[in-house]
């Protein structure tokens, strides 16, 4: 389960699961490496593609908040047919009022059955980074667990969290932390 | 810090942790160390003066750059470190090409007419491909040599070489090496939206962008060698742990068969990462061999564990745990065991760093909205706070002496790296561009050891 990334003239990564296999393997693997790699004196330049998603990633759309990162057009208006969501802070709980939400966003996946979906757990910006990853990790999981309990396959539903660092609002104040405490829901068809 | 000479005994006053701790000096020095003794004063006392003089030229640098390059990047760190200030060069009397260098080969009375407790004198010799200097610290007041150094090497490291000399001028002059001959690691908005990961020296030169992909690159650590740089990116769109090597160009990426891995940082030594890894919403911390082969489980939940940082032995973990309702600061023995909570004042308590010497914890912990930096002893006790409400203080990094911390603030309207004295709470540098936001830092070992 090695996969290698290379660069543009950068750096090679070697990736792998922590697997044991891997554990016997990355020594070997990394010396067969170790000849393709060229030197660079600046810069880890892995020629990172953003159309070569990584496993788990959703692909086809565009419209990954990390997507729209790297496109430039983040907090531009995210299209598509699904609802975000929102939080209270430092919260991952589904509000009563985003119910409805999670409903019509199941009924539009049930009937688009080829469908996947990925749900993206955001935060707000107070907090640590890391800790905001882990919070936005548990608001994608709350919003998955709901659209399985409506129905809907939870291998179609795969999840990632952004923490605070994708936010679609920049001021330092309620207004915007409210709509940056929220999930995005980016579909696949 | 005060200085004043008696007959036969310097007095160096050191605050060193006076707020925070019950008072503490230095040992007394061992015999024929000179008369070196330690006072405790309060922050706000005096600087002690120094002069660093240009250095004697030998041949091969006619044009004085690198004496000036050696020059310069000493009087930064030495005004950086807190303990002095620079005599303005313009006030010197002696020209250094026409005097010596060593003891006796000068006048002490030019010093002390421009009230310079210390002065540095040296000499370069320099050839297209390595150079040879030699540096001296002088006591003025007492007429004695009281440190002296000889570094070779290529043009290329003469500021490495002040930084060293740097260190040495502080251990003579308190009793403890500086740390200057460092490296922070940095997250960075600077170059456009992008957060990068830079490292740069603690003076501020010698900036190395380490990461160049258009996503997000967060949490640097390094190991002890400063050679490996453990940091958490979403270049493959999702997140992952990279572990790279500075010296062979090359990294492995840590992936994880039991979910997302979300942040990690690296053992001292370099052969262990803790991992935090998400799966199901739920995250949990693992110990993972150097290469990302999976040692050991260390917590199990259904909350958040997050915000890994190992002692500098590598015994102990500090982590973020929410598993009594709010995020606090945890501790647990690495090689297996029960963790035991450490902060117990506010409701949000994250981000932990070990002192060098093991035995506190600096953190963030919010009030009103925003957070401020503390520390707490392990042994227990009241924790001290360092930050005071001035923006949101976040991320604290201990220095390898333990004089200082590194911490990002939002104090001037957006994230910056500052660098605060412990002892007194001063800030003694703004690392920046004045463009972009800064976070995350974390600072190295010294070079080399």
């Amino acid at each position: 389960m090695i996969r290698v990334q290379r660069g543009r003239g950068g750096w090679v990564s070697s990736g792998g699961k922590l697997a044991r296999a891997v554990a016997v393997v990355s020594l070997g693997a990394m010396l067969a490496l170790a000849g393709c790699s060229s030197k660079k004196t600046q810069g880890l330049n892995d020629g990172n593609n953003p159309n070569a998603l990584g496993e788990g990633g959703v692909n086809g759309s565009g419209q990954g908040s990390l997507e729209q990162l790297t496109k430039g057009t983040l907090g531009q208006g995210q299209q598509g047919p699904l609802t975000d969501i929102h939080f209270a802070y430092n919260e991952y709980t589904i509000q009563p009022q985003d119910g409805s939400i999670l409903r019509g966003n199941a009924s539009w996946l049930q009937k688009n059955a080829s469908s996947r979906v990925q749900v993206e757990g955001h935060c707000d910006d107070r907090g640590s980074e890391e800790y905001n990853i882990a919070l936005g990790a548990k608001r994608a999981q709350a919003a998955k667990e709901y659209l399985v309990t409506l129905g809907i396959p939870g291998d179609r539903i795969s999840t990632i969290s952004y923490g605070k660092e994708l936010p679609v609002c920049t001021e330092h104040d309620e207004s915007c932390w409210s709509q940056n405490r929220r999930d995005h829901f980016v579909v696949n068809q | 810090m005060k200085r004043s000479s008696t007959a036969g005994a310097i007095l160096f006053a050191i605050v060193w942790f006076a707020m925070l701790l019950p008072v503490s000096a230095q040992p007394p020095p061992a015999a024929g160390a000179g008369p070196l003794r330690m006072t405790i004063e309060g922050p706000g006392s005096q600087l002690s003066t120094i002069a660093v003089s240009g250095l004697k030229n030998l041949g091969g640098d006619d044009d004085h750059r690198t004496s000036s390059d050696f020059v310069t990047t000493l009087r930064r760190n030495l005004d950086l470190s807190g303990y002095f200030r620079n005599i303005d060069p313009h006030a010197f009397i002696e020209d250094p090409q026409t005097s010596g260098f060593e003891l006796g080969q000068f006048n002490f009375a030019d010093w002390r007419s421009i009230n310079s407790d210390f002065v540095v004198k040296g000499s370069i010799a320099q050839e297209s491909s390595s150079i040879k200097l030699t540096a001296y610290l002088y006591d003025v007041a007492q007429q004695r040599r009281m440190m002296g150094k000889n570094y070779t090497g290529a043009p290329g490291d003469v500021r490495r070489m002040a930084r060293r000399f740097a260190d040495a001028v502080l251990e003579a002059s308190t009793g403890q090496k500086g740390p200057f001959d460092s490296k922070l690691a940095f997250v960075s908005t600077r170059g456009g939206r992008f957060k990068e990961i830079y490292t740069q020296s603690i003076d501020g030169e010698d900036l190395f962008k380490l990461t160049d992909n258009p996503t997000i690159n967060l949490f640097p650590s390094f190991d002890r060698t400063t050679n490996s740089v453990l940091y958490l990116s979403y270049k493959s769109m999702e997140p992952s742990l990279y572990l790279a090597d500075l010296k062979a160009q090359r990294e492995i990426k840590l992936g994880s068969p039991h979910g997302r891995v979300i942040g990690g940082t690296i053992s001292s030594d370099g052969t262990r990462v803790v991992a935090a890894i998400e799966r199901n919403g739920a995250t949990n911390l693992f110990l993972l061999a150097r290469e990302g082969g999976e040692l050991r489980q260390l917590t199990d939940g259904n909350g958040i564990n997050v915000s890994p940082a190992i002692s500098p032995d590598g015994s102990m973990l500090a982590f973020t745990s929410d598993r009594s309702g709010t995020p606090q600061i945890w501790v647990m023995p690495l090689g297996g065991g029960a963790a035991r909570r450490i902060t117990f004042k506010g409701d949000y308590n994250t981000t932990p760093s070990y002192s060098p010497k093991g035995d506190r914890i600096v953190y963030q912990s919010r009030a009103k909205g925003r957070f401020d930096i503390w520390t707490i002893a392990l042994a227990g006790g009241t924790p001290a706070q360092l930050t005071d409400g001035n923006g949101s203080n976040e991320y604290p990094s201990w220095s390898p002496d333990g004089r200082y911390i590194a911490f990002s603030s939002t104090r001037s309207g957006h994230s910056q790296i500052y660098i605060m004295m412990v002892s007194n709470r001063k800030i003694i540098s703004t690392l920046t561009e004045g463009i972009g936001n800064d976070s995350c830092p974390a600072w190295s070992w010294w070079l080399g050891e």
